[in-house]
């Protein structure tokens, strides 16, 4: 199955709160037949910018990183699901899958021969 | 009356002795209805006067150096008869068709044996090529054999990898506590590296 990372962008709470957002956000994902691989946590900072979501303007977030296998036809329904939840500010769901071995990134380029008529600048 | 020819034409031409000019008859000014001239009309010809005597003698000779030059041109056409005769149907002619013949017997055994010659060395040299052929078939097929393995052996690594990840996973029993671990760690991907790839600062959390 396809492995995905859900960045999660909490409202500002109290820890009891943002443990049961976490849960049910995992359970949901769970019971969708997702299978968590990790969960972090990247601190409660201050947003890049006010974000405006359910009547409230956010200033202040929690980011948590959840990275899980699923398949890809349960994405848009979860998604949606997220978006109604009342603490959840903003989720992105992008795709985490490992690059092919052999990719010929940063390969170095092969030397032109001597011969070959200087670029017009 | 008779004018040398100018132009060509062809059909005076088998009318004309060997050897001279060609001449044809022209009728000149007049044309044939036109009438004498006053100046001429009471010409009348006269054959050139010939000497009997004379006529003669002179036609006693000719006729001897006639009949010599018939002979002479006879004899020589017959000689020229003869040698062609002689080339085609003579003792030289069997001499030389069989040295022919020799000649090319000789040179068809030759050529047989140059073409035995070269056949040798086109088999010797398609059979190595068929050989070559085969081998870098089977080269690869050798190839090929061992890029499969490689693929399956990775395969298998990411499935022994994924067997071990798998006891890292969260499940519904370990979620509670998951969830305080990672509340209780919070990471940071901000960093600077130098050069050489070490992490130089950090940044604070905002």
């Amino acid at each position: 199955m396809p492995r995905y990372e859900l960045t999660l962008i909490l409202k500002a709470m109290q820890r009891p709160e943002t443990v049961a957002t976490l849960r049910r956000t995992v359970e949901t994902l769970i019971e969708r037949g997702a299978v968590v691989r990790g969960l972090e946590n990247l601190g409660e900072r201050a947003l890049p910018y006010k974000i405006s979501k359910h009547g409230i303007r956010h200033t202040r977030g929690g980011y948590f990183l959840l990275d899980f296998h699923s398949q890809s036809e349960i994405l848009p329904a979860f998604l949606d699901h997220l978006k109604r939840d009342v603490d959840v500010v903003r989720p992105t769901v992008l795709s985490k899958e490992t690059a092919a071995a052999n990719t010929r990134c940063c390969v170095p380029q092969p030397e032109k021969p001597k011969d070959a008529l200087p670029r017009r600048k | 009356m008779f004018q040398v020819a100018k132009y060509p034409v062809q059909v005076c031409r088998f009318l004309s002795p060997r050897g001279s000019v060609l001449i044809e008859t022209v009728r000149g000014r007049k044309s044939r209805n036109d009438p004498k001239a006053k100046s001429k009309q009471d010409r009348v010809k006269v054959p050139s006067p010939i000497d009997p005597v004379e006529m003669v003698v002179l036609k006693e000779r000719y006729t001897q150096y006639q009949m010599i030059m018939r002979a002479l041109r006879v004899e020589f056409k017959e000689q020229i008869m003869r040698r062609r005769y002689e080339e085609e149907v003579g003792s030289r002619a069997e001499e030389r068709t069989k040295h022919e013949a020799e000649e090319h017997r000789a040179l068809m055994a030759w050529n047989d044996a140059e073409n035995l010659r070269l056949r040798q060395l086109r088999e010797i040299r398609v059979q190595k090529e068929v050989e070559e052929l085969a081998m870098k078939r089977e080269e690869a097929i050798g190839l090929q054999e061992e890029k499969r393995r490689k693929i399956l052996k990775e395969k298998e690594q990411e499935i022994l990898q994924l067997q071990e990840d798998v006891k890292t996973f969260i499940t519904l029993e370990n979620l509670d506590q998951r969830i305080e671990e990672a509340l209780d760690n919070p990471k940071n991907y901000n960093f600077a590296i130098d050069k050489e790839g070490r992490i130089v600062k950090r940044t604070a959390i905002p």
